[in-house]
C-alpha cells in the first residue's frame, strides 16, 4: 500500500472521532491494520480526532454532549488496539486520577481521565469516592508522576489539602493537579496543588506547564 | 378578584403575588418606592418591587443563597437537614434573622424530586445528599419510557418542601421571601441516569429522553401548583443545562426549552415570579428569556456571547433582573475584606438602573462558616 492510501484511511479514522461515528472508526481501524499501518499511527489518528473535537469545544463549535460521544468513540478505538498494554510498554507518564471520598460526581473526572489517556498518559483511574489512603498507596505503587484530584462539592473538596500533604510526604516529585466546580486558581494554590485546570479545554496545557515547573523546581 | 386576593394576602401579613398587580400600577408603585428609598430604608418587599421593575431601591437586595449551611445554626447534620423538614425550616428561619437577606433559599437538597420518583439516595452525615449512582433508576435508554408519573401525595420529600414553604410564609410574612429551587426536567433525569449519559442520550435517543422528561414535567407542574397554593411569590427553576456546562444551545432549545416554557407558563399563570438559577458556564440568557420570560436570572458566569459585565447589562439588563455573581470559591477562601471588595465591584458593574440582586454565583458553600454570608448581606447595604 502506498502512503496516499494509508493517509486516506488514517483521515477516515480521525474524522470518525469528532463525527462520533463508531462504525466508520471500526472499519477504518480494520482497514488500517490490513494495510499494515503501525498501531501507534492509528492511535495518533484517533487522538488527533479527539483534539479536533476538544478544540471545537473551546470555540463552541461542538457542545459538551457531542464531545462526550467523541470520547466514547475514541475509547472504543483504543480498546480495539489494546491501548493500555502498548502504552505501558512505551513508558508513558504514569498518572493517577480519582474523585475524593464522599463525592459521587464523575462527569468531569471521566472526561479528564479519557483526555489524559488519549494524550498518551498511562492512566490509573480510581473512580469516585476514593479514600486518601488509596490515592497515596496507588501513587506509590504506580510511581505516578501526576496525581489528578477532582471534587464537585465543597464539602468533599476540603479533603484535598490533606491528601496533597500526605502524597507529597511519600512522593515529593509527584505533580498534583486539582479541578472541579467549587475550585479556582487561588484555592488550588492554597491547597498546595501544583496545577489547576478550569476545564477539559485547558487541561493538557496546564498539566504540561505544571510538569515543566516541577522539572525546573519553579514555584507556582 | 385580584384585589381581593391582594387584600387577603396583606391581611395574612403575607406578600401578595406581584403578578396580580397590573404592570402600570407596579411601575408607579416601584417609582414611588424608589423615590422613598432615597430618603428612608425600604422593607424587603418594597426593595424587591423596585428591583424587579428595574428601578433603584434604597440599596440592592441580597440573596445570600445559603442552603445547607443554615444547618450550622441549629447543629443539625446534613442528613438531618435533608430528611427532617422541621429541622431544615427551623434553621432557615433562624438564618433569616441571624444572617438576613431579602431573598432566601427554601429546600432540602437537590435530590428531592428524583428521590420521590424512586431514585435511591445517599444522605451522608457530613456532606450533601446525592443519588446512589450504583443504583440508577434509569439503567439504559429503554428505561426512560418506563418512568411512571407519581402523585404528589406519594411524594414525601416534595410534600416536605411544600410544608416548609407554608411555614416560612406564615412566620416571615412580609419580612423575607423564601424561594424554592425546582429542578429542571432533565436535571431530575440526570439524578436517575447520570448527567453524562443523559447528555449523550439526548443525541442518540431523543424521543426516549423526551418521553421521560414529559412525565417529570407533569409532576413538576403539580409540585409547582402546590407550592403556589402556599402563597409563593417567587420560584427558582434550576436550568443548569441551558449553558455550555450542559447541552448545546440548539439541543437545549429542542429538548428542554419547550418543557421550561410549560413550567414558566404555570408559574406566571399563578402570578409567581420566575428567578431562574443557572450556575453553568456561558448560560444561554437569550434562550432562557425566549422560552421562559423570567423576571430574573441567577448566574455564576457571563452570559453566552457576552465578553464582559457591561455588555451583559446592556444586552439583557432591560429584559430580566440579574442575580449574582460573586464567585463562590471566594466565599470559601476569601477574607471578609476580599469578599467586601468583590461585592463592591459586582454592585458597581450591575446595580445602576436597578434590576440587580447581589448573590453568590451558586449556593453558599454548605460546610463553610457563615461569616462571608453575613458579609454579603452587609456589602449590599453598604455599597448597594
Amino acid at each position: 500500500m502506498n502512503n496516499e492510501a494509508n493517509q486516506k484511511v488514517l483521515d477516515l479514522i480521525e474524522k470518525a472521532v469528532p463525527g462520533y461515528n463508531p462504525e466508520q472508526m471500526n472499519q477504518g481501524i480494520e482497514q488500517a491494520l490490513r494495510q499494515g499501518i503501525p498501531v501507534q499511527e492509528i492511535k495518533q489518528a484517533l487522538f488527533q480526532g479527539l483534539e479536533l473535537s476538544r478544540k471545537k469545544l473551546l470555540t463552541r463549535d461542538v457542545p459538551l454532549p457531542k464531545f462526550l460521544l467523541s470520547i466514547d468513540v475514541l475509547d472504543q478505538g483504543f480498546k480495539r488496539l489494546s491501548a493500555t498494554e502498548d502504552r505501558e510498554k512505551s513508558g508513558a507518564i504514569p498518572l493517577v486520577i480519582g474523585v475524593v471520598e464522599g463525592d459521587p460526581h464523575d462527569l468531569g473526572k471521566n472526561i479528564v481521565s479519557r483526555i489524559y489517556s488519549a494524550s498518551g498518559y498511562q492512566v490509573h483511574d480510581l473512580g469516585v469516592g476514593v479514600p486518601a489512603e488509596t490515592f497515596i498507596s496507588t501513587v506509590k505503587e504506580k510511581q505516578a508522576k501526576v496525581l489528578a484530584l477532582s471534587s464537585m462539592i465543597s464539602t468533599t473538596m476540603v479533603q484535598m489539602p490533606e491528601i496533597i500533604k500526605r502524597v507529597k510526604a511519600v512522593a515529593p516529585d509527584t505533580v498534583v493537579m486539582v479541578g472541579g466546580a467549587p475550585l479556582d486558581l487561588n484555592l488550588a494554590k492554597s491547597f498546595g496543588a501544583d496545577g489547576y485546570a478550569e476545564s477539559a479545554v485547558t487541561l493538557l496545557e496546564e498539566t504540561e506547564a505544571a510538569l515543566e515547573r516541577a522539572s525546573v523546581k519553579e514555584k507556582w | 378578584m385580584a384585589v381581593m386576593e391582594i387584600v387577603s394576602s396583606l391581611r395574612k401579613k403575607q406578600i401578595p403575588p406581584l403578578g396580580l398587580i397590573p404592570d402600570r400600577v407596579l411601575d408607579f408603585l416601584a417609582s414611588l418606592t424608589s423615590w422613598r428609598g432615597k430618603h428612608s430604608e425600604l422593607t424587603t418587599i418594597e426593595r424587591l418591587l423596585a428591583t424587579f421593575r428595574h428601578k433603584e431601591p434604597d440599596h440592592v437586595p441580597c440573596a445570600p443563597l445559603v442552603g445547607g449551611a443554615y444547618r450550622q445554626l441549629t447543629g443539625a447534620s446534613f442528613r438531618e437537614f435533608s430528611l427532617d423538614a422541621e429541622k431544615a425550616i427551623e434553621a432557615g428561619l433562624l438564618g433569616s434573622e441571624v444572617i438576613g437577606g431579602d431573598v432566601l433559599l427554601l429546600g432540602l437538597d437537590l435530590t428531592v424530586e428524583a428521590s420521590d420518583f424512586g431514585q435511591a439516595t445517599i444522605y451522608p452525615e457530613n456532606s450533601t445528599a446525592h443519588p446512589d449512582y450504583s443504583q440508577p433508576l434509569i439503567k439504559d435508554h429503554t428505561d426512560y419510557r418506563k418512568l411512571k408519573r407519581i402523585e404528589l401525595k406519594d411524594a414525601p420529600r416534595m410534600q416536605k418542601v411544600i410544608a416548609m414553604s407554608r411555614r416560612a410564609l406564615k412566620e416571615k410574612g412580609l419580612s423575607a421571601v423564601f424561594v424554592p429551587v425546582i429542578s429542571s426536567p432533565l436535571s431530575v433525569l440526570a439524578m436517575m441516569r447520570g448527567a453524562a449519559q443523559v447528555f449523550k442520550d439526548c443525541i442518540l435517543y431523543p424521543d426516549d429522553v423526551m418521553a421521560a422528561a414529559e412525565t417529570v414535567t407533569a409532576v413538576l407542574i403539580d409540585y409547582i401548583n402546590a407550592l403556589c397554593d402556599t402563597g409563593l411569590i417567587i420560584a427558582a427553576p434550576d436550568m443548569l443545562f441551558a449553558s455550555e456546562s450542559g447541552l448545546g444551545k440548539e439541543l437545549w432549545e429542542k429538548m428542554e426549552g419547550p418543557l421550561g416554557r410549560q413550567i414558566a407558563e404555570v408559574l406566571h399563570r399563578r402570578n409567581c415570579l420566575i428567578a431562574i438559577h443557572n450556575c453553568g458556564d456561558k448560560p444561554y440568557f437569550d434562550s432562557m428569556i425566549r422560552f421562559m420570560e423570567p423576571e430574573a436570572i441567577s448566574f455564576a458566569c457571563l452570559a453566552d456571547g457576552c465578553k464582559d459585565r457591561k455588555e451583559m447589562k446592556k444586552r439583557y439588563g432591560d429584559q430580566t433582573a440579574f442575580i449574582g455573581d460573586v464567585e463562590t470559591p471566594l466565599l470559601f477562601h476569601g477574607s471578609p475584606r476580599q469578599v467586601m471588595e468583590e461585592c463592591r465591584k459586582v454592585i458597581e458593574d450591575y446595580a445602576e438602573g436597578g434590576g440587580f440582586i447581589l448573590a453568590p454565583g451558586c449556593e453558599y458553600p454548605p460546610n463553610h462558616n457563615l461569616l462571608n454570608a453575613i458579609i454579603l448581606v452587609q456589602a449590599a447595604r453598604i455599597y448597594g
